[in-house]
């Protein structure tokens, strides 16, 4: 048996073998505390005053290759330099070689406890908070005096990256043509840990709870990407059959992305459209790669998040346009602000709900916020002008709320021609149907707008009453509920019967599994995330819209989720046994309390 | 604001003195402490930042942190050296654009 088998969340697909290597790990566990002669003294504090030195031109270098649209962690780069400049640390670590005899890691560490104190008396929580970032530079300067680091650039062979947590500060200092995977401890399903694996092709974990305990620098470990696993030196048997399934996983992959660019059409010639779900604009790369067709959800928070302020009109139009340009003649769904709930919004502060996911959140957030809200679409009205563009508006609960949307909507226009500037006055308009309220509503709705899209990750959370990421209660969150099937049928009904296009983007849409039943239900399109795409476009052409239509018909008349999971699993080990080995499908966490 | 302008003499240097209030919204957090001490550096004078409790060097952002300073306060730069006068106009100016922010 292998050392440890650890387990976190996959965000990136793939397995590899490796090398651990820690990055912004802390070093003050195996610091050498020495004493040093009288004589040696001058000699470690210049020591002391290189390793800052060499630590600020690498943080100048580094700063001067953040990209543009990293700005805020550019600002961060430069606190960093200027804190390794500060006398109140350098100096006071000098004075305690020269006073105390110390060495210069210990010296250091003197003077970091001493601005520990001084930050742990202050009473305002953020300026507290600022001795995180004197504990990031005291590391890398100790690590340069021990010399413990972690050179990245000095990876020789298969490296795989742990880290209590990436910034998109730190992988700009990463040389990726080594690395063959990640793995943090924090971080969710849309971390940019995520985002840049999947970009690079490579596997991540994220939320692996005992990494640091687990893994030591060095340590062959493997990373399944499947499965949620890391395997801490495995042995010779294990590793072979890793090696095995690697290889295998390899193959089948490069075998359906060599297809993935073909039509997503039945065997008997039904089309869907397979579009992807993407966060930002440099994942368009991947999009295309990948075979998608379009951006059926483009998620615009991450522009508003991690910063103090607003982003402005123009800030927006740039990005939008960008995206918009790019894509053309392919179409994109922009989603209005989905911000609230799990996310926050540093320029309104923390509106301490009780229950933020029933809260002032997306669009009801929005019409509070005309202001914020107006400049959004303004920012994505003048995008609009490729051709390509739709806008979708998120947590709609019933008619009066799309009507208002609606109206600033006009407003945003109107203004933008009294500007003399352009837009596409046939911009389609849709929106998300993830409430149970809207699926009830669904044919009144559909009156409102060009289109649905039905966001079943929340649709299935408010409808069951449940939180997934509730440990107590995650067992009950059923994709193939047949409450869920029964509100994304009537949804889909309810658009076909006024003639609009229905649209499905969540997890079911990238699940092999649950595909099949999707395509019997008539979805017009489904929207994914980019890596998924070849593998669920090789599932649609391999099956018959006849014999999903008929899964479905089973499916709808079954009473309990086991029973619906049992059917779909055999449907899928009947036509696709390669996809069975390789993927977790989201129906086995089918475990309840007895 | 003349009036908060002061001028004191001492046996060798003048010293200058200048009251400031913090008018940016979060108060003197990283990115304000970080440009203070930044353009301090500048200048060969010595440079204090003093409230009612404690006086810092404004040269260093850690220093300048442990203020705490937030939106409202009011603080005197005390400045003295050659370039004394420079130095604290030039803080002050900074004070007065809330640093750019």
């Amino acid at each position: 048996m292998a050392d440890k088998i650890i387990t976190g969340i996959p965000v990136a697909t793939g397995i590899a073998i490796g090398k651990a290597f820690f990055v912004n790990r802390n070093h003050k566990a195996h610091l050498p505390r020495q004493t040093i002669a009288a004589s040696l003294v001058p000699e470690e504090i210049g020591r002391l005053h290189d390793a800052f030195a060499t630590v600020e031109s690498e943080l100048s270098a580094t700063r001067e290759q953040v990209p543009a649209e990293l700005k805020d962690y550019g600002l961060l780069i430069d606190t960093h330099i200027l804190m390794l400049k500060d006398p109140k640390l350098s100096g006071t670590a000098a004075d305690y070689i020269k006073n105390l005899g110390l060495n210069a890691a210990w010296a250091l560490e003197k003077a970091v406890s001493d601005q520990e104190a001084v930050f742990g008396a202050i009473n305002d929580p953020y300026i507290r908070e600022r001795m995180q970032d004197v504990r990031v530079v005291a590391d890398k300067v100790q690590a340069k005096l021990i010399g413990r680091e972690t050179d990245l650039t000095a990876i020789s062979g298969r490296a795989i990256i742990m880290a209590h947590d990436l910034t998109p500060a730190d992988t700009v200092e990463l040389k990726i043509d080594k690395i063959m995977g990640f793995a943090t401890v924090r971080g969710g399903k849309t971390s940019h840990t995520g985002i840049m694996a999947r970009s690079l092709g490579i596997p991540a974990l994220v939320g692996v709870d005992k990494l640091e305990d687990s893994v030591s620098d060095g340590d062959l470990v493997v990373i399944d990407g499947l499965t949620g696993k890391i395997v801490v030196n495995p042995t010779e048997a294990e590793l072979e059959d890793y090696n095995e399934r690697a290889a295998f996983f390899e193959t089948y992959t490069r075998k359906i992305k060599r297809r993935c660019q073909l039509p997503a059409e039945t065997f008997d010639g039904s089309r869907v459209q397979v579009l992807a779900n993407i966060e930002l604009v440099e994942e368009v790369a991947s999009v295309l790669d990948n075979g998608g067709e379009g951006i059926g959800l483009y998620r615009t928070e991450y522009a508003y998040l991690n910063r103090t302020d607003l982003p402005t009109e123009e800030e927006l139009t740039e990005k939008y346009i960008d995206l918009a340009a790019i894509m053309s003649p392919r179409k994109v769904v922009f989603r209005t602000l989905d911000l609230g709930a799990d996310k926050f919004i540093s320029a309104y502060g923390e509106l301490n709900e009780t229950n933020p996911a029933m809260g002032l959140r997306a669009i009801r957030f929005c019409l509070k916020n005309p202001q914020l809200f107006k400049t959004q679409l303004r920012a994505i009205l003048r995008a609009s002008v490729y051709g390509n563009v739709s806008l979708m508006f998120p947590m709609i609960s019933g008619v009066k709320e799309v009507r208002q949307a609606k109206a600033w909507l006009a407003q945003a226009k109107a203004e933008l021609r009294r500007e003399g500037v352009e837009y596409d006055q046939n911009m389609p308009v849709g929106i998300m149907i993830e409430l149970p309220a809207a699926v009830m509503i669904a044919e009144f709705l559909a009156q409102e707008v060009d289109f649905f899209s039905i966001g079943t990750n929340d649709l299935i959370q408010y409808s069951i009453g449940v939180d997934r990421t509730n440990h107590h209660v995650s067992y009950l969150y059923q994709p193939l509920h047949p409450a869920t099937l029964r509100a994304i049928k009537l949804v889909v009904d309810a658009a076909h019967q006024a003639g609009i296009e229905v649209s499905l983007c969540g997890e079911v849409a990238s699940d092999p599994f649950c595909v099949p039943i999707l395509l019997g239900m008539g979805i017009d399109s489904i929207s994914l995330t980019p890596q998924a795409i070849p593998g669920i476009k090789r599932i649609i052409r391999q099956t018959n819209m006849h014999d999903c239509r008929k899964l479905l018909k089973n499916v709808l008349e079954c009473r309990t989720v086991s029973r619906i999971n049992n059917l779909v699993m055999d449907n899928i080990f009947k036509h696709f046994p390669e996809e069975v080995s390789f993927f977790t499908s989201l129906l086995e966490n089918d475990e309840s309390p007895s | 604001m003349t009036e908060n302008n002061q001028t004191m003499s001492t046996d060798s240097m003048d010293i200058q003195s200048r009251q400031v209030v913090v008018a940016n919204e979060h108060g003197l957090h990283a990115r304000p402490a970080g440009k203070l001490a930044q353009q301090a550096q500048a200048f060969v004078a010595e440079i204090l930042i003093i409230n009612d409790e404690q006086e810092v060097d404004a040269k260093s952002i850690l220093d300048v942190l442990t203020l705490a300073a937030g939106p409202g306060d009011v603080l005197e730069i005390r400045a003295s050296g050659s370039d004394a006068v420079e130095a604290a106009d030039s803080l002050q100016t900074l004070f007065k654009n809330r640093f750019e922010e």
